[in-house]
């Protein structure tokens, strides 16, 4: 194993998993109003790994994804994305964390009005500093390999659903991504588009990228490595994580 | 298990914090794709912005080209000028001289003429119009200019005056000319004049040399005996202050606009959210969402900028030709102040980006999952704001009753304005508050009218102050045309002499303050009643005899004041002036009797009068000043005249001031001491609308056959019809604001619409909801506006409230009905389609 690259203004552990969440817990509110979401939530994502969270309206879904992907801290606990303690990062830190590193795709898209497909794809790359012509050659690269060139310069209301999800896809992946999180991302499709985009995602995994998929169908969730089931802002039960080489390796030559 | 953690390549590290000029480049693309996209829902601050910019491009034109120029309206283009009195015994020869010395030069000669019935007079004036210096002050109209001993060209004024015409003869002073065409001084349209060929003028009463010289030679001249060399006045560059007042009041207006643009920049925020948290979680930074909404502010402050610039431009070369009449003189359509045009343009862009500030470092600081939710901040409570606006209205109140105490300090009035117009923006969301509470038991639609603006006070209240302005605007111009109408009634003056419902016919045929001495007075009978037969054709409201004292030992000094016609005489006022020779006095008006009819005619009782009173004047300057038992019409007052040095001057406020008007009375004490016996001057007559040109054709006639004078009103035209269209612009302002701004609320209540259709409302419904949205906004603004426009009119002129006991209920009341009832139908009219079906948009 090679030493950790230590990501800036963040605290680097020695830590192999992209994400890693240990004992979070997230409270709404305070006193007679709060809502505890996530209760000692403990999660370690490999790179490569899709792991499918599934659970009822209200479980903490949602709140494991933001707090994940560093757009929400955690009321305890501790966060590491690629090794980097999210604890203690700046505003600027965790967003140049983001634009690196974690991907996002929601339910609706969320693509930016008046920018193309390709601008939006680019868009986290020139957020980065890549000049602009070079951000826009690698966003069409992106598309192409979703198999949607030919829309590159579309605007998102010129496109379908599946298309405009694929390109919140596009976005996610684009650049050096290693964590995808994607918050019920066939929500608002059809069931052939949907399983579509989850076969883009698992495509993505296995080219090393981590992603964590939000998702009520039990059909997506099947495409996942593992899956975890989270009730009351706690993970309740998870199916078991496939055999990595090195526990073949372990268990040595069978008799 | 482990893993291998990869370099990032080289090109993606980031070329500064924030991603670089890469990272500004990609949101200011954004946001101007963006302003492309819904420019529409930036209407309202673009709108103003565009009119600020408008209205500053328009008055700095305005004011930079309005007000006369003497210099160029004197010496043309020349340099220096020198003036020789006709009576110079010598004058060709000293003609020649000054010619020689200074050449080349160009001569123009005047003679004045007497309009007959009229104590106006014109100028015969022989100049060359292809002159070296004197070409910029003659444009011909008409025909051709003069060529030969028996032709002559007139301005239209003096063609109306002797009904002429290109082609007519004109007989004049046992002189036949015809008329080659009609002329024009560009440089002062009321210089009424008829141009005859040079040396065609035989008895001048000036001679005006222009020319070229340096300094030194011209103080080394021995110039003719009462004749000076003047030199042209330097020039000031740069920005003058009327165009600098013009900018002072854009800043001000941009200082209100920039609330208004708060408000809007918040709406457009939150309408951006939800784009705005995803570029959040993205990896943008808060400089990079800052910067979204800046450079929005300044995209709609540049298109504002340059829409307002081309529209002002635009407005002033089309109505540059109509303002010419009230300027004087011909104005240049494309002189137009370029540096004050840049100086509004670049406040509008900086006003728009300050007001974007703040949206951009509330939406910046906002968190991601709540921007990406579009779930907008809490409001503030609108107590604050309301506590705030009121102070602040009592500040500037309290300004301007300062800045009236104090004779109207220019900072203090600026002051109370500013505070003002702050206060009138900060307590309309309390009074949006008050709307909805009074609404509780309104019928559903009304109520939910008015709680959808309370719901929206970031937008309804910056409206409401918009509203409010517009109304304010139209009300106070209203309420100071009422004002200044009220002074007409008092007869305080419009122009520089008479307003234009009065006349004055003067006994005398010398005009102005003095009296034929040798009337009997049957003869002075017999003219008063030819008078009063005349006015009685005018139906006047009012008819006052003038009289003024007289010495009784008239004629004894008469050799001492040898420019005034023999035996005309009557006492004056008189004052000291550097540029005459010793004694160094002048003649400086009348001072008519101040008698019971004329006291009354200005609301004066008799016991007002201190009984020490040797004069009541309306002025203030008269301090220092004498009055003399005789007059003179220049310097010359000598031995033979009796002088009150040290006068009681009693000030009386309702007087008129600086006008041909009474301004001056003596009073029967200073008739005393002068020795002074009353003698009748003329009569004022007033009539309820002003003159006509025929009724003023019918009073020289009437004067002229009478062997006496008539004085009327200066024939150039006020501005006062021009407040009018300002009026009606405020008024549509007023309605464009609330068109805009309950067209966005009400897209904001899109899906509250649908749950009424969907819950049986119909279109009456629909229609009432948006009716009552615009209506009760509009009546809010005009109720705010009108009062704070009041209260602001009483502040500063406390000091004159006379003048607004009567209130212009008519014009009001199209403000307070008017306004509120358009709103209220346009929102009507314009409402009631179905509501779209699709009840949320995703945000592309």
């Amino acid at each position: 194993m090679s030493e950790p690259v230590g990501f800036p203004g963040g605290e680097r552990t020695s830590t192999v998993s992209v994400l890693e969440l240990r004992s979070v817990s997230k409270v709404y509110g305070e006193g007679a109003t709060a809502v505890q979401a996530l209760r000692g939530v403990d999660l370690h994502v490999e790179p490569g790994e899709m792991v499918a969270v599934m659970g009822p309206s209200g479980s903490g879904k949602s709140t494991l994804l933001t707090i994940a992907g560093s757009l929400e801290d955690p009321t305890s606990g501790e966060v590491l994305v690629d090794g980097a303690r999210l604890a203690g990062m700046s505003r600027n830190a965790k967003a140049r964390l983001r634009r690196r590193l974690i991907g996002y795709v929601f339910q609706d898209f969320n693509l930016l009005p008046g920018l193309t497909a390709a601008e939006n794809v680019a868009l986290p790359l020139e957020l980065d500093g890549v000049r602009a012509r070079k951000a826009r050659a690698d966003g069409v690269s992106a598309l192409e390999a979703l198999g949607l060139a030919d829309q590159a310069g579309r605007f998102p209301d010129e496109l379908s659903g599946g298309e405009r999800q694929r390109v919140a896809i596009a976005r996610a992946i684009v650049g050096d991504r290693r964590l995808l999180l994607a918050d019920e991302p066939s929500g608002a499709l059809d069931s052939a588009t949907g399983e579509s985009v989850i076969r883009l995602v698992h495509a993505a995994c296995k080219k090393g990228v981590a992603a964590v998929v939000v998702t009520h169908d039990a059909q997506l969730a099947s495409w996942a490595d593992r899956v975890v089931f989270i009730r009351d802002g706690k993970i309740v039960d998870q199916t078991a994580p496939p055999p990595g080489p090195e526990s073949l390796l372990a268990q040595g030559p069978r008799s | 298990m482990s893993t291998v953690l990869r370099e990032r390549p080289a090109e993606l590290r980031p070329t500064g914090r924030d991603g670089g000029a890469p990272a500004r480049r990609a949101v200011v693309r954004w946001a101007w794709r963006m302003f492309r996209r819904e420019w529409r829902q930036q209407l309202l601050v673009l709108a103003l912005l565009a009119a600020a910019v408008a209205g500053t491009t328009a008055g700095a034109a305005f004011a930079a080209n309005f007000p006369a120029s003497p210099t160029a309206a004197t010496f043309g283009t020349a340099g220096d000028l020198v003036t020789i009195s006709g009576s110079d015994p010598h004058l060709h020869a000293d003609i020649a001289a000054i010619r020689r010395r200074f050449a080349p030069s160009q001569v123009i000669e005047s003679q004045t003429l007497a309009i007959p019935g009229s104590a106006a007079t014109i100028d015969l004036r022989a100049q060359d119009p292809a002159g070296s210096y004197g070409r910029s002050l003659l444009a011909l109209v008409a025909g051709r200019y003069p060529a030969g001993p028996d032709q002559v060209a007139v301005t239209s004024q003096v063609a109306s005056t002797f009904g002429l015409r290109v082609g007519s003869v004109w007989h004049q002073g046992g002189h036949v000319r015809r008329v080659t065409g009609l002329v024009e001084n560009p440089q002062n349209l009321t210089d009424e004049f008829a141009l005859v060929a040079p040396g065609q003028v035989s008895s001048p009463t000036q001679v005006t040399i222009l020319f070229d010289a340096a300094p030194a030679s011209v103080a080394g001249f021995a110039f003719p005996d009462g004749a000076a060399a003047v030199a042209r006045p330097t020039g000031t560059k740069g920005i003058s202050f009327s165009v600098g007042l013009v900018l002072v009041l854009d800043t001000l207006g941009l200082l209100f606009i920039g609330l208004v643009a708060v408000a809007g920049f918040t709406v457009m925020a939150q309408r951006r959210l939800r784009a705005l948290g995803m570029l959040g979680a993205l990896g943008a930074t808060d400089r990079n969402v800052r910067l979204v909404l800046l450079a929005n502010g300044a995209v709609v402050g540049a298109a504002g900028a340059i829409a307002g610039a081309v529209a002002g431009a635009a407005a002033w070369i089309a109505l540059a030709p109509a303002i010419q009449p009230y300027a004087g003189h011909v104005i240049g359509r494309l002189a137009l102040p370029w540096p004050a045009i840049a100086g509004a343009m670049v406040l509008a862009v900086l006003t728009s980006v300050a007001a974007a500030w703040w949206p951009a470092r509330s939406a910046a600081r906002m968190p991601v999952t709540a921007a990406l939710s579009g779930r907008p901040g809490s409001p503030r409570p609108a107590r604050r704001l309301a506590a705030l606006g009121g102070a602040l209205l009592a500040c500037g109140l309290c300004a301007l009753v300062f800045a009236d105490d104090n004779g109207g300090v220019a900072l203090l009035v600026l002051v109370g304005m500013v505070a003002t117009v702050l206060g009138l923006a900060f307590v309309g969301p309390a009074v949006i508050d008050l709307l909805a509470a009074a609404g509780r038991n309104a019928p559903i639609a009304v109520r939910l009218a008015l709680r959808d603006l309370a719901r929206y006070k970031a937008r309804s209240g910056a409206a409401l102050a918009a509203v409010s302005l517009a109304a304010g605007l139209a009300a106070t111009i209203v309420i100071a045309l009422n004002q200044a109408a009220a002074q007409a009634a008092q007869t305080t003056p419009t122009g520089p002499n008479l307003p234009a419902n009065q006349l004055i016919v003067y006994a005398s045929p010398a005009g102005p303050g003095t009296v034929a001495p040798s009337q009997t007075a049957a003869q002075q009978r017999t003219l008063g009643a030819r008078v009063r037969a005349f006015a009685g054709t005018l139906h006047p409201t009012a008819f006052v005899p003038l009289e003024v004292g007289v010495r009784r030992d008239q004629g004894s000094y008469q050799e001492a004041i040898d420019t005034i016609p023999a035996n005309y005489e009557a006492a004056g006022l008189v004052k000291s002036v550097s540029t005459c020779p010793p004694p160094a006095l002048e003649y400086a008006g009348p001072a008519y009797l101040a008698t019971p009819a004329l006291l009354a005619r200005y609301g004066i009782r008799p016991g007002q009068i201190s009984p020490r009173a040797d004069l009541i004047s309306s002025r203030s300057d008269l301090s220092g000043d004498q009055i003399a038992s005789g007059v003179s019409k220049g310097c010359g007052y000598a031995s033979g005249i009796y002088y009150l040095t040290h006068p009681v001057i009693q000030t009386v406020a309702s007087l008129p001031a600086y006008t041909s008007d009474p301004t001056t009375l003596i009073t029967h004490r200073g008739m005393r001491a002068l020795g002074l016996h009353v003698a009748p001057a003329g009569w004022l007559i007033q009539t309820a609308a002003p003159l006509t040109n025929a009724q003023i054709s019918a009073a020289r006639q009437m004067a002229a056959a009478a062997g006496v004078v008539v004085e009327t009103m200066s024939t150039a035209p006020t501005l006062a019809a021009l407040s009018y269209w300002i009026t009606l612009a405020g008024l549509l302002l007023g309605l464009g604001v609330l068109a805009m701004t309950v067209g966005l609320i009400r897209s904001e209540t899109a899906g509250d619409l649908r749950t009424l259709t969907a819950t049986g409302a119909g279109g009456s419904t629909r229609r009432l909801l948006t009716a009552a949205t615009a209506g009760s906004l509009a009546l809010a603004g005009a109720v705010i506006g009108t009062v704070v426009a009041y209260l602001a009119i009483l502040a500063w002129h406390r000091s004159a409230l006379y003048t607004m006991a009567h209130v212009p209920a008519g014009s009001l009341a199209v403000i307070l009905v008017g306004l509120p009832l358009a709103a209220a139908a346009g929102g009507w009219l314009l409402a009631g389609r179905e509501p779209p079906a699709i009840a949320r948009q995703p945000i592309e």
